[in-house]
């Protein structure tokens, strides 16, 4: 379920490139209806509709097992002067303004350093994806104790450097820092895979073309390497940003569900699930997923319309 | 010149192999801290070896209906499974192997469902689910993904790959829309299914938000949700959180070893969508 926010960056382009649509036999109409129904059913009931509802909701004032009564657009304005909520959605700026350049570099570089080891390989790359397929609170306990003030790896290893320690996940200005490392460490190996697959994926005959002309190392990789697998680059670059958008098990396991310290870590989604599910405000969570979500949409947008001129699409 | 070459070959190797350890690191430390002798928790700086002490897991497994957690989750999974697998044969087959008007029309509904951020309709799921009295039950956790967009997607990728005359020649023979499903579709397309499978198992086993929100006790609490509320209510017990984490961590571990082919080929394919 990971991948499918992935994709949610692609809109449909060309649709049917493989299929010849004609005018098909009214019988074939009736049994592909029926293979159909099935599917919709469920997409109906727990996606379009509820799409739907999202934005009902947020102009009523419900409480589960109550009463709707209309609200109209009061929940909007008090989200918009809610400060908790405006620091939400700095935060989660913030989180993403530090996690796609990160992801990016970090996943790059391990493609690019595994992908010429022959003797690891597939062992290296088993390890740097394993934090990927684990659950979220479970490896977050572990790096709760490696952020431990005290007795935790982390300051052990600044220690090494001759770094002062930190609070970590106790000190307003480190706990998100703190997360980013967390996540870059759980999802990176997602990255990875689909950067190695892309490197697997270039053509032989344009680097040979390269190295003859005397294209080396850094050289190469910008001017031929990088324009190359730019669509795949581009992808995790979308797919991480609305990632940092959605995140919500990373801040919530690390602020053991707090969003603290001083609500260092609280993401949109965290406080739209403390509002509507610890307090009970349905319609106040629904509003602030409306803004969410209509956020989340226009950076796609941008984010797309800037990649379609950017990006080298063979 | 040679020897050089070898050289840093050898030394990249040994490089990427850090790196890998480096990543393992955080589940080792999980794994050796519930392990430890209580004098070696508090330790500065830190213990690293395993003293195989298992008696923080014995207490940890029997405070805790650990069992009940994985139980359920396997439940949810092995139901999303059975259900999302029919929707997705069926209607990844109507959208390739059956031309009909408004084809083009269909698929770009299931890609819709794609571009929709799941946070829209975790709230007014609840309510439905509330309204179908099912909250906390494993039934809530299955129903909403009973269609997986991403799945039928992928299997329609795979069928329009599949030469078009393997049906030419089964209708000739008389053969029907759902036989030629049956007998020559699914066999071929197992491969694909499983990755799909996987997919969807992983996700039961590491979803948290909308469990966390549609149960409230343990009857129907998958093992991440109950993990967490476990962290909530016990966030000093470092060594019992450790075990805790191991139990919901190690099933995984074990899953990924044995199927990191598939999974890889399933990130790796997922990029696809990209066209």
């Amino acid at each position: 379920m990971a991948i499918d926010s992935a994709v949610t960056a692609y809109s449909p382009g060309q649709v049917n490139r493989f299929t010849r649509v004609g005018p098909g036999k009214s019988k074939d109409l009736l049994v592909a209806a029926l293979f159909l129904v099935p599917a919709f059913a469920f997409l109906i009931v727990f996606v379009y509709f509820p799409t739907v509802l999202a934005f009902v909701l947020a102009f009523f004032n419900y409480h589960p097992g109550g009463s709707m009564q209309w609200a109209g657009v009061s929940n909007f304005t008090e989200a918009v002067k809610d400060s908790v909520f405006q620091r939400a959605l700095l935060n989660s700026l913030y989180y993403a303004a530090m996690m796609v350049p990160a992801t990016l570099v970090l996943s790059m570089a391990i493609a690019l350093l595994i992908n010429r080891v022959a003797k690891f390989y597939s062992f290296v790359r088993v390890l740097i994806t394993l934090p990927y397929v684990t659950p979220a609170i479970g490896t977050a306990i572990g790096w709760l104790w490696i952020y431990n003030p005290s007795f935790g790896v982390a300051n052990t290893i600044l220690h090494w450097f001759h770094l002062p320690p930190s609070q970590w996940m106790g000190s307003p200005k480190m706990a998100m820092p703190a997360v980013v490392i967390y996540a870059l460490w759980h999802g990176i190996g997602f990255d990875v895979i689909i950067l190695l697959a892309a490197l697997s994926g270039l053509p032989k005959g344009v680097l040979e073309a390269a190295i003859v002309d005397g294209a080396r190392g850094w050289t190469r990789f910008f001017r031929v390497t990088l324009p190359l697998i730019s669509p795949t680059v581009f992808f995790i670059v979308v797919v991480t940003l609305i990632g940092s958008f959605q995140a919500f098990s990373q801040m919530f396991a690390l602020s053991v569900s707090s969003g603290g310290p001083e609500y260092a870590t609280t993401t949109a989604l965290l406080y739209i699930y403390q509002q509507a599910f610890q307090y009970g405000q349905m319609s106040y969570g629904a509003a602030m997923a409306v803004f969410l979500v209509v956020g989340i949409f226009l950076l796609t947008m941008i984010t797309r319309w800037i990649g379609n001129r950017v990006v080298f699409y063979q | 010149m040679l020897a050089a070459r070898r050289i840093r070959r050898l030394l990249r190797g040994v490089i990427a192999l850090a790196i890998g350890l480096v990543f393992l690191l955080p589940i080792y430390i999980t794994l050796t801290t519930s392990l430890d002798t209580p004098a070696h928790v508090f330790t500065y700086p830190p213990h690293f070896l395993l003293d195989f002490n298992w008696s923080v897991w014995v207490q940890t497994w029997k405070e805790n209906d650990w069992l009940l957690y994985i139980l359920n989750t396997v439940v949810i999974a092995v139901g999303t499974i059975a259900i999302a697998i029919v929707t997705t044969v069926l209607a990844a087959y109507a959208l390739s192997f059956i031309p009909f008007r408004g084809q083009a029309v269909v698929f770009s509904l299931i890609l819709l469902v794609l571009m929709i951020p799941s946070e829209t309709f975790l709230i007014p799921n609840f309510v439905t689910m509330a309204k179908l009295h099912l909250v906390d039950t494993r039934l809530a956790q299955i129903l909403p993904y009973g269609a997986t967009a991403f799945g039928i997607f992928l299997l329609r990728q795979f069928f329009l790959s599949l030469p078009r005359d393997y049906w030419e020649a089964a209708r000739m023979d008389g053969c029907g829309h759902l036989r030629f499903l049956w007998s020559i579709a699914v066999p071929l397309c197992r491969p694909v299914l499983f990755v799909i499978v996987l997919d969807i198992f992983i996700g039961c086993w590491n979803s948290l938000l909308w469990p966390l929100m549609v149960t409230n006790s343990p009857k129907s609490q998958p093992i991440e949700a109950a993990l967490a509320q476990y962290l909530t209510q016990n966030s000093s017990d470092w060594q019992g959180l450790s075990a805790a984490a191991m139990f919901a961590t190690i099933p995984m571990i074990i899953l990924y070893i044995i199927f990191q082919r598939h999974i890889v080929r399933g990130i790796s394919r997922g990029e696809g969508i990209r066209f």
